[in-house]
């Protein structure tokens, strides 16, 4: 006789996934959760991908189309990148007040894609090293 | 129904409004030029991961956050 049972593959990963709504929803409840879904909704599907996988999330500067890369992080975190994808001048540069990571994140996009000039003006520059754009922690 | 997200320590503050109503609308402009005026920066979202840095306030516009001056670190 056939006896039917949920497969226990099948109920493991039901856990997981009943887990990982639980992990997100609480997150969400926090300032940085908060902050981390409106960077969500707010980019663009491309850097949502590299967010997702890599850590960091790249952006096109508005005036002069140079390329840079924000990193998870509150400061010390975008850097200019070469057509190799290599970082060449690191650029710190955050908003006013104490904002959780997704919303200073979000702000540095914006910034860098719609007042690029100004951006840079007031940016502290500095010469970026392996280790500071090593530390990708995947938060998308 | 339009939304304007203010960016701030707990993360965010959703001010939702309709614009079709005169008082509501009001009441976002206000809010608008109050924190705009303040040194805040404001865009719209007007894609899919597309924005525009805006200086006046935009009632047509569904989406707009607002976030503090930007400085260097």
């Amino acid at each position: 006789m056939l006896c039917f049972s949920p497969s226990r593959r099948g109920e493991r990963s039901r856990k997981r996934a009943v887990r990982a709504i639980f992990i997100r929803l609480g997150a969400e409840r926090t300032p940085e959760g908060r902050s981390l879904r409106l960077l969500r909704e707010w980019l663009s599907p491309v850097q949502s991908a590299q967010f997702l996988t890599r850590g960091y999330f790249e952006v096109i500067g508005g005036d002069t189309g140079k390329q840079y890369r924000i990193y998870a992080g509150t400061a010390s975190n975008v850097c200019e990148v070469d057509e190799r994808g290599a970082p060449t001048i690191g650029l710190c540069f955050l908003p006013q007040g104490e904002l959780p990571i997704g919303d200073v994140m979000l702000s540095q996009k914006i910034a860098l894609e719609r007042c690029e000039s100004r951006t840079l003006e007031v940016s502290r520059k500095f010469v970026p090293t392996g280790f500071m754009f090593r530390r990708n922690r995947l938060l998308g | 129904m339009a939304i304007q997200i203010v960016m701030d320590r707990t993360g965010e503050s959703r001010h939702p409004f309709n614009p079709d109503e005169t008082r509501e609308l009001a009441k976002a402009e206000r809010r608008f030029y109050a924190l705009t005026d303040g040194g805040s920066a404001s865009a719209v979202r007007t894609g899919l991961g597309q924005v525009s840095q805006i200086q006046c306030f935009d009632p047509t516009a569904e989406e707009t956050t607002v976030f503090p001056r930007l400085v260097g670190g």
